[in-house]
This record gives C-alpha cells, structure tokens and sequence, in this order.
C-alpha cells in the first residue's frame, strides 16, 4: 500500500513504465519463433490492466481537485505529457483501446453532425483499428492521428473512470496522454494528425477489446504474427512480398470485409484508454477508411 | 529425509554431463530431465529437438558404498522444426516434455512432446547379429548364386551393444495451441496431452484420434481470462487427473462422471493475501507444475514464489507452503522487465514423498524436508565439481548486513536458472538441469 504521495507519484510513473515494458513485449511476442504465447501474453495483459487500474486511480484523485468541466487548452496545459522511457522502434502498432465497459454494435459520431445528434455508421470491429503501423506504408495498417471536430457539436458526458477511460500511446510523437473521452472516433478525420487543441467526438467503438493473441483458430494466412514495425529494408520488402500472393489477399479482404478482425490486437478489459473530462482526441485509423483499404491493397 | 545418522544430510557432486564452455549454444538449453519408473535411465530433452538417455552402471551394489554412474545411452532427434505454412508459423523443436512408460519388455518406451506433436519412441537393444549368409558377403554383396556349393543356417553372432531409437507412434494434429504436459495413465493403455486451453485423451496404439476431455476455450476469445499450463494423471486412480491453471487454482477431474470434464470434481485454491497485492500478483500466482506425490495423497503446485501441498481432501487451502525465493518479492518489477517472471520452474518428490525440491536462480536449488521441516539451498556450479564433493548449504542475504558466505541478492545471476530437476524414484541420487549442463549428485557415503 502506498501512504505517501511521494511513493504513489513513484508507483504511478512505476505504472506508466510497465504500461511501455507491457507493450513492447506484447509486440515482441508476435515475431518470435514459435508463434504467439499465449499464456505469457495473457499475464502480460494482467499487468497492463493493474498498471491502468493504478494509473487511473492515481488520476482521478488528480482531476478530483480540478475542475470537471474546464476549457480544453487550459486542461492541456495542465496535462502531463509523460514520455514513456525506453526505444519504441520496436512497438508496430498504434495500441490504444476503447474501454467502455458497454458493448454498442454501432459506431457513434458524434464528428460533423450538425444536429448533436451522433450519427450512427456501419459496426467495423474495433479490433482492427488496433493495428497500425505508422512508418510502413507495405503493412496494412497505417497510422493514427488526431484530429478536431467542431466544438459545437461536441458533447461529454460526465466522465466516468469505470467506462470512460483512455491513454493512448502515440507512436509518433512517443507520447503516452491520458484524455477524458465519451468516445472515440475512427473515421471522422480526412486531415492528418493535429494535435494541438483538439476535441472532438469519437465513435463509440464496439467492446472488442480483448486482447487477442491472434487467436491461431482464426488465423490470417498472410499476416503471421503481425509485422514489425523496424523500417524494412528492401530485402524484406522482396520477402513479404513474396509471402503474399492472390489467393491471400482475397482471404484477407473477405476476413476484413466482415468484420472478423478479431484476430488482430485488441484489447480485453486491460485496455489502456484512459479519459480525463473536457479533452476528446480522435483516432483516425485509415484502415477503416475505403483510402487506407485501397492503401493496404496497393501495397500488395 | 534430509537429516543422516549425522543430523543433515549432505549431497555430494557425482557427475556433470554437457558443454564445459561458457557460451552456451541455444540447441543445446535442456528443456525438461525424467527418470524412468526403475530410475535406470535418466532421459533429457534440449531446445535441438534432441532426447539423450543415460543409463545407470552400478560400480558397487553394496550399501553404503554404493555407487552408480550414468552414461549416455542413446541420443536422437526426436522432433525437427517445422512451418506450419498456413498459419506461417514456425513450430519449435524444443521438447517440452518426456514421460517413461512403464516397461513391459524388453524394449523402453518413452513420449516425447514439442509444442504440437508426441511422438512414441521404442528404445531397444541390440547386442547380436547374425552371420553366415548364404547368398550374401559378410561386407553385404551379393554373391554369384553358381559359385554356392553348399548350405548353412545363419548364426547369431555377438556384437557391441547398439542402442536403436526408433518412433514407433506419432500424434499429431490434434493441438492448436501449445502443448505444455503430457501425462501416462496408470492404466498403461492411455495419456493425456494438454495445451493452453484443451487437454485430449490418447490412446497409446491409436494416433488418428483422440478425445477432448477438457475444453477451457470461452466462445469469445475476448473472454479469455485462463490458460491451463499443466497436468497429471493421479498416480493410481485411472479415471482421476488434475490441471493447474494460470489463475492459482488446480481442478481435479473424474473421467466417469462425463465424457467432458468441463465440470471439476474439486476445486483447489487458496484465497490470495491482500497485503501482497501488486501489479504483478496474477503472473506470480500461475502455477507453473503440478505433481502428484507417489502414494497419490497429496499434490504439490509450484508458482513463482513458492511450493505448496495440498492434501487431496483439502480444497480451500494448501497443507504446506515452502518459499522458495522470497527475496524476489521485491524484485518483480526487474524480473518482469528481464522477463524472468515468466520462467517456469518444476518441482519433483522424492520416492518416499518426504522431501521436494524445485530449483531457483544463480544455479541454486531448494530442498524441503516436510517432516523435519528443515530446508536447504545447495547450488550446481562446475566450481563444486571434484568427485564427491560434499555441496556446501548456500545462503542468500536478503537485506541488511552480508554475512560471510552469504550472497547478496542484487549479486545473484538470473541468467543460470535451474528449471527442471527429478528425483531418483528409489535412491538418492537427483538430477539437476542448469542451462545446458545435468548435474548428478547422490547422497553422502559414509
């Protein structure tokens, strides 16, 4: 038990630093020899979930002192930007999850509706958006951003710590933010990444949030065990290129096409979305997009 | 016991078997050490995909003096890498595990497993061969027939001793994740082979099916909250067997009650202290072995930290808990990170059930006397390796001022692991599994 906030402050950078260990081992477990560990990976998951537990825990006694409601730049200012330590040359994936806690088949966006209303858009399985790798344009996924909608049309319930929580790690700028957010957004933003002052609504994306270690049962021929965010070089470009055939790329489109993409990371109630009331961050994930589809094919 | 006529029993060096260089080739990290049911043979399987097999000779068969020592017996590739294209996956050779079947004849049979298939192996002797060919040279050509003037029968004829390997059954295709135990019934007709979440039911001569008997794969994936990580046949009871699961908890199932033993005869598990509750309280709580002891009574369950017994009839609690390396409480965070936490030690009885053991870091192992509830860390290093070198019991400091002799638990190598031991089924005599070394140590002559 922590007495003293000096040893909470301790546990609660302790708990962010397992949040990055958690993530590069769960990435590192996908190109090793032998296929996913599934046991190690569930473990792994557990200390991710203890880790955000704390964290959010730590937080919201945090917030509890602030204002719920305040303008966003001013929450910015006073939001801690922790950079995660350690290399994330090998993290591949956009990791972030969408913890609700209440299963939705349908996407809510909330983006550009000029009457509040959120718009409800066809069910993908959130899944996949999990997957991104931001520096490879020959993988399939492709990077996240952010972007802003409209504060106008922008609503928040009161935050809810049990069901409303995010951190997203960003891969491009390595910053790990906690952000307080109803919901999350896959398809609102055409536009690349803008951090700055951003708020806007996000989908409400269906609780697929298990972590699923490539369930092997539903495995996708093509991909193996996810590729590796490392820069390739051209010989490995040559190499994958050659793992992937016709026959693959049908399967794959039939596998995304509906809607199966559990068997890409998501995750399971571990997940690492923490929100903090007022600030709202839109995750584009392009593979959702008919562009970042089209993208993923051409790189084929 | 460990305690002598003298008061402790002392152990003392009789054999090291493996590379004496440092650096260690990954092929040959032993993955898993059994004896067999007489504790003749001591078989070992590494990373390769090897299985080498020692044999016993008994240089003096009168007590005290006795003295034996093990020499290889047969070595041979039982499983090769494999791609499983598919699912372009690569599936290890690594043995996972070796389990003896009881001898019948005169050939010794044993199952080796990797993370997919279990291979029946015929190990046998052969000591003659026969000579006095009619139609054939002795160097094998085949002679003119128009040249044969007369005829002979052929003789046996003694020749050195061969020991031929030879797969006699191969089960395969029945796992889709990760096999991590095998287990022989006592009925000697059937086996049990488990993975993260199914355990199928063999039947030694049949290698096109086999039956599920457990199934812990939730309908959702995203449900998954468990994974089974070992098994065992009870010892006696044909139709009983246990599997430890990630959580803590072992389920001991009785095969009559269904054809699915989704449904637990018992239930064991002890109710987690809150006041060590950390982030990591899930990982040191997966069971890593579970072993019955031989008179089928008690089982014992090894987890990160410590060693438990439970009595058969006890559910809610161990009987008896040993720690095995409490120091390490406070080190979790770095052995998270080194991925130390995730290591998965065994734990084996001796023949009478009085002592267990189970080994820990720095090349160190543990012994518990549960009668004399005495314990003693003793260590398996080339340095403690004349012959009959009595082990010196090893301490380790866990804060405050060092004494002499004692190491420093920021001193302890995390990379020389003990992982898998055994236990001579009669004797005194034990095998330890560093990285790529066996040490033999056998119990003091007087």
């Amino acid at each position: 038990a922590q007495n003293t906030f000096g040893e909470m402050m301790e546990c609660a950078f302790d708990a962010q630093n397992l949040i990055s260990i958690s993530l590069r081992k769960i990435q590192s477990s996908r190109t090793q020899r032998g296929g996913i560990k599934l046991h190690k990976n569930l473990l792994v998951t557990y200390v991710l979930r203890n880790a955000r537990q704390f964290y959010m825990s730590k937080n919201l006694s945090q917030t509890q002192r602030t204002h719920q409601y305040e303008d966003v730049a001013a929450v910015r200012e006073k939001q801690e930007y922790l950079e995660l330590t350690g290399s994330f040359k090998e993290l591949a994936d956009d990791f972030y999850c969408n913890f609700t806690g209440v299963e939705s088949d349908t996407w809510h966006c909330g983006a550009h509706q000029p009457n509040d209303q959120p718009a409800e858009v066809a069910h993908q399985d959130a899944s996949a958006c999990a997957m991104v790798s931001p520096s490879d344009s020959d993988l399939m996924v492709s990077e996240a951003c952010w972007s802003c909608v409209d504060k106008s049309s922008w609503e928040l319930p009161i935050p809810n710590t049990q069901t409303n929580q995010k951190t997203v790690l960003d891969l491009d700028t390595h910053v790990v933010t906690t952000v307080t957010n109803g919901y999350f957004h896959s398809d609102c933003c055409a536009q690349p990444k803008q951090p700055q002052g951003a708020q806007c609504y996000a989908k409400k994306r269906k609780m697929d949030t298990s972590y699923h270690i490539v369930d092997p049962e539903f495995y996708l021929p093509d991909f193996g065990p996810v590729p590796c965010k490392r820069m390739r070089t051209d010989d490995e470009s040559n190499l994958d290129s050659d793992q992937l055939d016709s026959s693959n790329i049908s399967n794959l489109i039939s596998v995304l096409g509906s809607g199966g993409l559990s068997e890409f990371v998501s995750w399971q109630q571990t997940d690492l979305e923490q929100i903090f009331a007022t600030q709202t961050i839109c995750l584009k994930h392009t593979l959702l997009t008919g562009s970042g589809w089209t993208r993923a094919i051409e790189a084929f | 016991s460990l305690a002598g006529p003298g008061g402790d029993m002392q152990w003392c060096f009789s054999q090291v078997k493996g590379a004496i260089d440092d650096d260690v080739a990954e092929a040959d990290i032993i993955s898993t050490v059994e004896f067999n049911h007489t504790g003749e043979l001591l078989a070992t399987g590494d990373k390769g995909g090897r299985v080498v097999i020692f044999q016993q000779e008994i240089e003096n068969k009168n007590p005290p003096q006795f003295r034996s020592e093990y020499n290889v017996y047969s070595t041979f590739q039982s499983h090769e890498p494999e791609f499983d294209y598919l699912k372009s996956l690569e599936i290890e050779e690594k043995i996972n595990k070796i389990r003896w079947l009881p001898q019948k004849n005169a050939a010794q049979f044993l199952l080796s497993t990797n993370d997919k298939t279990i291979k029946l192996w015929k190990i046998s002797e052969r000591d003659k061969r026969p000579e006095g060919y009619n139609l054939k040279e002795e160097d094998g050509r085949y002679k003119d027939p128009n040249t044969i003037t007369s005829l002979r029968v052929p003789v046996l004829i003694p020749m050195d001793l061969m020991v031929e390997a030879s797969p006699r059954r191969v089960f395969a295709n029945a796992h889709t994740y990760h096999i991590n135990s095998i287990s022989v019934n006592s009925d000697n007709e059937t086996y049990l082979s488990a993975d993260d979440l199914r355990i199928n039911l063999w039947h030694l001569e049949i290698t096109d099916r086999s039956f599920n008997i457990v199934d812990i794969k939730p309908a959702n994936m995203e449900e998954l909250t468990e994974v089974i990580t070992a098994a065992e046949f009870h010892p006696h009871q044909c139709n009983t067997f246990v599997y430890s699961s990630s959580k803590g908890t072992i389920r001991l199932c009785d095969m009559r009650a269904s054809a699915l033993c989704d449904k637990h005869s018992k239930l064991f598990e002890e109710p987690e202290d809150p006041s060590n509750r950390s982030f990591f309280s899930e990982i040191i709580s997966s069971i890593s072995d579970v072993k019955f002891s031989h008179n089928g009574r008690y089982m014992m369950t090894r987890d990160y930290l410590s060693v438990k017994i439970w009595d058969l009839n006890m559910e809610n609690r161990p009987v008896e808990t040993y720690q095995v390396h409490e120091y390490l409480r406070s080190k979790l965070c770095s052995l998270y990170e080194n991925d130390c936490i995730f290591d998965k030690f065994e734990c084996c009885w001796n023949g009478n059930d009085s002592v267990v053991m189970t080994g820990s870091y720095n090349n160190f192992f543990r012994m518990f006397d549960r009668g004399h509830r005495r314990d003693v860390t003793l260590e398996a290093s080339r340095e403690n390796s004349k012959p009959m070198q009595v082990l010196k019991p090893r301490k380790v400091c866990a804060g405050g001022k060092r004494k002499k002799d004692e190491i420093s638990v920021d001193s302890l190598d995390f990379n020389k692991k003990i992982l898998h031991t055994a236990w001579h089924p009669q004797d005194n005599i034990i095998a330890v599994a560093t990285t790529n070394n066996l040490y033999i140590f056998q119990d003091k002559v007087i």
